[in-house]
């Protein structure tokens, strides 16, 4: 039987400098699936390859071991010798294939746990293996419920909640105190990559406008042109400050430049409106003093990193929940995949019998049809035909039970108990070799028939048929 | 006559009553396991919350179709507010994550409807006029939203504290409660509605009053004219200096707590007879 595996290197097993030898660059991806089915025992394969892992999701074909293969196929295409990679590369097989694929979708397997943007990069590696041609139904389907169980763990635990980087930490803080952002101003004080970050996160999150100030109009402009701002002279500070609502301050500035004398003036301005500065610079720009005043919630490089921590221990402890969808999840599409295997033989089976129905069926409607028949002669053909169906069905099966050689005899009847859910009285028990006992009338299709045909050529009379 | 308002007052809780008492409890720990990480659990307890505000309504309903109302006595005014917080927290949840604040409000209304009904009746006014029942009716929501507001007020409070001094693992601030600013501008508006009607049903109880000819010297009339001249000062406060956040909402408490104090003078001198 063919079964899901995972072949793969990633942030757990192995630092970036391993990674990068084994990434693979998207116009590589659809050759590089096609030469692993074509050349290997792979029916279906998905490569994903991003910063912090590169992994194969495939299936075996029937009765062969891909895992194997796959890691010395990975290696050769990065020419690689197979043992360089050996104790890096990882692989699951089957339930375990099932929930590491799961896992990885619902960002529980992700560097920063709960960080969505794995999501994205499995739909696309998706998408590249479909254009490819090299996603069957057993792949397509789980990466199906993959995106489905992601849903389900963002939705229905605390995994992605929080924010879990310091630049967004600033939009999560603002967030807490203004609920909505919509029509907020953002003040950018000095420049810096982290503050140009969180500048755009809060635009993104629907802050109205940016204002940005430096000592250097030039850097400022610089600034704001990058970011959609709009640049101001250092000197308007004090106005700047009673405009915004969230301020963003990293300046090499030795001194607090957000002076408690500067913001008793400013508060009042603003008729204590509340004002949230959030202080990336080190040393710092803002006076702790002026956390104390109305309105005022003043964040430091440090708070922003007790939120991170904060938010990620959350995250740890929702992961156990999400965990258990996981499984869960996996248990039901596992299920599914054992059902997979035995449709066809379901679908013959009816197919068979469905045959051997109408076949019989049609035989005695035109007996019925040739000439008149009293009731209880059309109650005898009735019979007879429900006798003559058991009894082509039953035929084969019963001669597969006695013709069994001696050592398969006992499975096979014990087979058929379950199957049938019998329970055989007598001496010979479904796991004896003696033969079930069965009358000898009924034994032989054609027999029958020859006493159907009897039936409908001379009448019934109320002896006989209260002999039979 | 004293007979009939004696067994009026003396009526039995309905069955509704024992199911809000219940709803309520229950609303009450839902909330709390919510808030203990459970959020699966809070369409769960936003629903306890919605039946307790249910049966509470039908137990009203059912007094008063035992001709006891709202409005007859500060007992019965109790139960109402009870009913009128709980509806206020109902119609907040829909827009806002006030989880710290249910699990407050639950065992607020909880308290005032079993006191409502459960204390001794003591005995009625004989001659309840119109002046009086619109006096008492009035009072009653006009506190029912002073109670909203505070409520807000002290949800505030407590999400800025830990906002403030940065305790990021504490429980106020994880449950990512409502925002501050969004909670401070509800308190204010609702400061804003009931202030006119408190205003009225002060007016009217002091024309009642001198109109049965009692003296004003009884502790809980100064003590009605105390909380008015909070809110006012509140309302005047915000809107002439720009007061509002942690100021505002110590205001608003100090006058909650004066009005609570009225309606605590009443209900032991009517409980003493």
């Amino acid at each position: 039987m063919s079964e899901l595996f995972v072949v793969g290197i990633s942030w757990r097993t192995a630092p970036v400098a391993v990674r990068e030898k084994l990434a693979f660059r998207d116009e590589e991806l659809t050759g590089t699936l096609q030469a692993m089915t074509a050349g290997l025992p792979v029916a279906e394969a998905l490569l994903v390859s991003t910063c912090n892992r590169v992994e194969v999701y495939g299936v075996t074909r029937p009765g062969a071991d891909a895992t194997g293969p796959v890691r010395a196929f990975l290696a050769a295409q990065r020419g690689l010798l197979p043992a360089a990679v050996a104790d890096v590369l990882y692989d699951h097989r089957g339930s375990a294939a099932v929930r590491h694929v799961f896992s990885v979708a619902s960002a529980l397997d992700s560097l920063v746990l709960g960080e969505a943007q794995i999501l994205g990069q499995l739909k696309a590696a998706y998408g590249v293996a479909t254009g490819a041609g090299t996603s069957g139904p057993v792949l397509g389907r789980c990466l199906e419920r993959a995106f489905g169980v992601a849903k389900r763990v963002r939705t229905e635990t605390a995994i992605a909640r929080g924010a879990a980087n310091v630049s967004t930490v600033a939009v999560d803080l603002a967030k807490r105190v203004f609920g909505n952002l919509a029509g907020k101003s953002v003040l950018v004080i000095g420049a810096g990559k982290m503050s140009t970050l969180a500048a755009r996160h809060l635009y993104a999150s629907g802050a109205q406008r940016i204002v940005v100030t430096n000592r250097s109009p030039e850097k400022a402009e610089a600034l704001a042109a990058e970011i959609d701002g709009t640049a101001r002279p250092w000197d308007e500070l004090e106005r700047l400050l009673v405009d915004a609502d969230v301020v963003i301050s990293s300046t090499g500035a030795r001194e607090p430049i957000l002076t408690r004398a500067l913001f008793k003036r400013v508060t009042k301005a603003r008729r204590w409106r509340q004002l949230v500065v959030i202080d990336i610079a080190v040393p710092r720009d803002a006076d702790p003093a002026i956390g104390e005043l109305d309105g005022v919630y003043v964040f430091d490089i440090d708070d922003l990193e007790k939120v991170v921590a904060a938010n990620l221990a959350e995250r740890a402890k929702a992961a156990e929940h999400a965990g258990r969808i996981v499984d869960h999840e996996a248990a039901q599409f596992e299920h599914w995949l054992r059902t997979q295997g035995v449709v066809p033989t379901i679908r013959a089976l009816r197919e068979r019998f469905a045959r051997v129905a109408d076949a019989e069926l049609q035989k005695a409607l035109d007996q019925l049809a040739r000439k008149e028949h009293t009731p209880a002669q059309q109650r005898e053909v009735v019979q007879r035909l429900v006798q003559l169906v058991v009894n082509k069905l039953l035929h084969q099966p019963t001669a597969a039970l006695r013709e069994a050689p001696p050592d398969e005899a006992g499975l096979r009847a014990e087979i058929l108990c379950q199957l049938f859910d019998l329970s055989p009285t007598g001496p010979a028990g479904p796991s004896g070799a003696a033969e079930p006992a069965e009358p000898a009338e009924i034994d032989e299709p054609r027999q029958t028939q020859q006493a159907l045909d009897r039936a409908i050529a001379e009448p019934a009379s109320p002896e006989r048929k209260a002999a039979t | 006559m004293p007979r009939t308002s004696e067994r009026l007052l003396a009526v039995a809780p309905s069955p509704a009553f024992w199911v809000a008492v219940v709803a309520y409890t229950a609303a009450a720990a839902a909330l709390l396991v919510v808030l203990g990480g459970h959020a699966r659990l809070r369409p769960l307890a936003l629903a306890l919350v919605g039946v307790a505000f249910a049966a509470h309504g039908a137990d009203i309903g059912w007094r008063g179709t035992l001709h006891v109302h709202p409005a007859q006595s500060v007992r019965e005014a109790l139960g109402f507010l009870a009913f009128i917080i709980t509806g206020g927290y109902l119609l907040a949840s829909m827009r806002y994550r006030l989880t710290l604040g249910g699990a407050a409000v639950m065992p607020v209304s909880l308290v005032l409807l079993v006191v409502a009904r459960l204390t001794p009746a003591g005995t009625a006014p004989d001659d309840l006029s119109t002046l009086g029942r619109i006096h008492i009716s009035l009072a009653t929501i006009g506190v029912g939203v002073f109670a909203l507001a505070s409520a807000l007020s002290a949800i505030y409070l407590v999400e800025e504290r830990a906002l403030r001094r940065k305790r990021f693992d504490t429980l106020a601030f994880k449950d990512h409660g409502a925002p501050l600013e969004p909670l401070d501008r509800l308190s204010h508006r609702l400061i804003w509605v009931g202030f006119p009607i408190f205003t009225v049903a002060l007016v009217l109880g002091a024309i009642w009053v001198s109109k049965l000819g009692e003296s004003l010297d009884r502790p809980e009339y100064p003590l009605a004219a105390v909380t008015w001249i909070f809110y006012a000062a509140l309302l005047v406060v915000r809107q002439v200096y720009g007061w509002r956040g942690r100021r505002a909402a110590r205001l608003n408490l100090a006058g909650f707590a004066a009005a609570l104090l009225v309606l605590l003078i009443y209900l032991v001198r009517r409980m003493a007879g």
